[in-house]
């Protein structure tokens, strides 16, 4: 699987929430869970976490002809082309990999928690404790060593696959075809394409915690491409200015017979 | 010696020289720190100050001594930068820095440039204080309103940097005499003559007066 543009597919109408993903994600990255209470819902823990990097959602949906549905949806990274995260992060720590992926240098997190505001789909977590953000890195050691990652290996129904763009494409719109009605692919059409893609049953928007149209935040377009050019090309060009009209102009040297001066 | 100790003025108290270097101190770590963040290639800055976690810190505590710093300033020097009439026609004749002029309006203590960098290092100085806060606990604020501090902080940025090299530089060597301000806070009697005519008047019929 290396260097190649590689993308999970999430086929959310496969997924029959029995959360193994959720626990080999735990387990393969060795991240504890926390106590949570019941609130009415299989859904548990309540949210992502800074130590739980991928979540079954659990959402009782009654559609327009009245048939009620429980509609499954692993959450997570989506792993953007065009990442937010990578592009505020001020250290570093985030970065795209070889796969396309979006990975992290753990140890140059600084927990700025840029990143937390900047993702399209509230993904990053920060914890206060480590003073660190996290967020799956699909199990890019893994990856390296040609093996899957903990999810999709773990997945029994086929929801969770991993492979090359292309194939994972054709497949997915192959199995929307196969559904028909509101079936979709998402996540090809955004961000640069991203590279976890869902097969959703439903219409985005039906989906608890899914962006219908994800996009690069504006506020970060204007501050990395118009300020942070800016800041240099003020800087140094203020500079330059000064030091063309010392050599130009010159000081301005303050005269008085009277005083004598200096 | 005693000369030239008679034809000094004492320009700033002790007081005013402190909170000028706090703020200029502060506000240059911040600024040295926060390119730091900024330009990935510069990564020479965190390298020598500790690595980015250290330069994280460095960056938000120099931030909290500048925003104490701005406060105090911002007290001190408002009525001294105030701006009046005159102001426009210093403006619009380049303070007499670019291009040869005979009738600047005659200073009192700061000049409408002076007085402007004040400004825009409180107005901005404020902008960058608060976006800097709530990106301190982005969790705190609607997402929304917390990308807009990342974006304005950056704005800031760029023009508190601009202006702290105009700064820089007329303050020191494109103003021979003038630094003495802020170091020993007197400037012969021909600077304050030159530089706030006056303020010279008012302070020595003053000091006149008192004996």
């Amino acid at each position: 699987m290396r260097n190649l543009d590689i993308v999970k597919l999430i086929d959310t109408t496969k997924c029959t929430a029995c959360r193994g993903c959720q626990v080999a994600c735990k387990q393969w990255n060795e991240q504890q869970a926390t106590r949570t209470h019941n609130w009415g819902s299989y859904q548990n823990p309540p949210d992502l976490q800074s130590n739980t990097w991928t979540l079954i959602r659990f959402q009782e949906y009654v559609d327009s002809e009245g048939e009620f549905k429980w509609l499954f949806r692993k959450d997570g990274c989506m792993h953007c082309t065009d990442a937010a995260c990578v592009r505020v992060c001020p250290s570093g720590a985030l970065y795209h990999t070889e796969f396309g992926t979006v990975g992290v240098h753990r140890e140059l997190c600084i927990g700025c928690k840029a990143c937390v505001t900047a993702c399209p789909f509230d993904t990053p977590r920060h914890d206060p404790k480590t003073d660190k953000c996290y967020k799956c890195d699909l199990c890019y050691t893994r990856l390296l060593s040609d093996q899957k990652p903990a999810c999709v290996l773990s997945c029994p129904t086929g929801a969770l696959s991993i492979g090359d763009r292309e194939s994972m494409l054709k497949k997915a719109y192959t199995r929307v075809a196969e559904l028909g009605g509101d079936a979709n692919v998402y996540g090809d059409k955004f961000v640069g394409g991203t590279h976890v893609v869902y097969v959703l049953g439903e219409k985005p928007a039906v989906y608890d915690a899914l962006p219908e149209n994800p996009k690069m935040p504006t506020t970060i377009l204007w501050w990395k491409n118009l300020f942070k050019p800016l800041t240099l090309i003020g800087m140094g060009g203020v500079a330059g200015a000064a030091a063309l009209h010392y050599l130009t102009k010159g000081p301005q040297e303050v005269h008085d017979s009277q005083e004598g001066g200096e | 010696m005693s000369d030239q100790t008679q034809a000094m003025v004492r320009v700033t108290d002790s007081v005013e020289r402190i909170a000028h270097w706090i703020l200029a101190g502060s506000c240059l770590l911040c600024l040295i720190s926060g390119l730091g963040f900024m330009f990935h290639a510069w990564e020479i800055i965190p390298t020598v100050l500790g690595g980015y976690y250290a330069t994280k810190w460095i960056h938000i505590f120099s931030g909290v001594v500048f925003a104490m710093a701005l406060a105090y300033a911002y007290w001190m020097w408002k009525k001294d930068c105030s701006f009046e009439q005159d102001d426009l026609g210093w403006i619009l004749q380049g303070g007499g820095y670019l291009w040869e002029t005979d009738n600047l309006p005659p200073v009192y203590k700061y000049n409408a440039g002076q007085k402007a960098f004040f400004w825009f290092v409180v107005v901005f100085g404020v902008t960058i204080v608060l976006s800097g806060l709530v990106m301190w606990y982005p969790e705190t604020f609607p997402v929304s309103m917390a990308r807009w501090a990342y974006m304005l902080h950056a704005m800031s940025a760029f023009v508190i940097g601009s202006f702290f090299i105009v700064h820089l530089y007329l303050g020191t060597i494109g103003n021979p005499g003038t630094v003495q301000a802020m170091t020993t806070g007197k400037c012969s009697r021909a600077w304050c003559a030159h530089h706030c005519p006056r303020w010279l008047a008012d302070h020595e019929a003053k000091v006149t007066s008192a004996e």
